[in-house]
């Protein structure tokens, strides 16, 4: 038994295979692999996506840890900026002496990455309170000064003659910008 | 002369069902071209993405590690300050003490104060008294005191007394 399809009905089937065959070839070797490469990147700019959220999050809490000790250690921060001025410390410290003169900073060896000036004082006190009231003032002046020995006090009259060195201590950092 | 009773057909390339064919495979092809166009753009805009974020990575690392520079100077800073502070505060209380352990009969007229030592320039009436009043409670503290003598104007004692400390000695006792 023979089939007739007429010409029409042939042209329609082929197209319909054309079409067909280019649908499945298109989708298989086209769009599943690049559907493919759309998951694997999605799946990888998500990931990308939480990492730099943790990082930005450690950051900021590296931020606020700084801001933190920043604000705690203000002064300290800023005696350590502040370059030594003999005339200003005579100036705050005078009324713990009857008498104040600081000689010439000279420079020493660096210490744990600071920079290291030693200043000579000479001084009169009326009482070894002044003194004490003197350390306890060192402590919160502009500068971070270590009162070091050798601490001489000799009596001069009523007076009490005292000399000592003082080190004065700066970030190297703030000398590098000056 | 008519041979037929209907009314011929006219004949068309695009017949009606190649015309559903076209559409079908049309709307198909549409959504594939589509679906195909979106995925593209979208891994473009994923890779523009991926290599911002990889930038702002890079940034934020540079910036968390110049943030830890900046914590470990303050820090330093912080430790450094204290430890002076500690120091000058240690100091004031050791020289307070020093002038309270001398005794009110014994005057001092110079205090040498040293690092690993004392040496003391002053006046007792007698021997007796600063050796129980003020070289008892030196020699509790100081691992050699000397003291020399010798007679003043008004009858009473002029003393030295050189008092130091043993680095050696204060390492084994710690």
């Amino acid at each position: 038994m023979k089939i007739n399809y007429s010409r029409q009905n042939m042209y329609l089937i082929f197209m319909t295979l054309f079409l067909l065959l280019f649908v499945l070839i298109f989708s298989f070797l086209v769009l599943i692999p690049e559907g493919k490469e759309y998951r694997i990147k999605k799946a990888e700019l998500k990931r990308e996506n939480s990492e730099l959220k943790q990082l930005s999050d450690f950051s900021i809490e590296k931020e606020v840890v700084l801001q933190k000790l920043q604000s705690d250690n203000l002064h300290a921060i800023k005696a350590f900026a502040n370059n030594f001025s003999p005339k200003r410390f005579e100036k705050q410290h005078r009324l713990f002496f009857s008498s104040l003169s600081i000689s010439k900073k000279s420079k020493l060896e660096d210490e744990d990455d600071f920079s290291v000036y030693e200043v000579n004082t000479t001084s009169q006190i009326s009482s070894p309170k002044s003194f004490y009231n003197f350390l306890d003032s060192v402590n919160k002046s502009d500068w971070i000064i270590a009162v070091n020995f050798p601490i001489n006090f000799k009596r001069d009259g009523e007076m009490i003659s005292s000399s000592f060195t003082m080190k004065v201590y700066n970030s190297k950092e703030s000398n590098a910008t000056k | 002369m008519r041979y037929s009773y209907i009314k011929p057909r006219p004949k068309v390339v695009f017949t009606k069902d190649l015309q559903l064919l076209f559409i079908f495979f049309g709307v198909t092809i549409f959504m594939l071209f589509s679906t195909y166009a979106f995925l593209l753009f979208k891994d473009y805009r994923f890779t523009q993405e991926l290599q911002s974020i990889t930038e702002e990575k890079n940034q934020l690392r540079t910036n968390i590690s110049k943030l830890n520079e900046q914590i470990a100077v303050v820090e330093k800073q912080s430790l450094m300050s204290e430890k002076i502070f500690t120091k000058n505060s240690v100091l004031k209380d050791s020289i307070n003490n020093l002038f309270d352990l001398v005794p009110s009969r014994i005057t001092l007229s110079e205090a040498k104060i040293m690092q690993d030592g004392l040496i003391l320039y002053g006046i007792t009436p007698n021997k007796d008294i600063y050796n129980f009043m003020l070289q008892a409670p030196l020699r509790s503290i100081f691992h050699r005191t000397y003291s020399s003598f010798y007679p003043a104007e008004n009858g009473w004692l002029r003393f030295v007394s050189t008092n130091y400390i043993d680095e050696e000695e204060l390492g084994s006792e710690n």
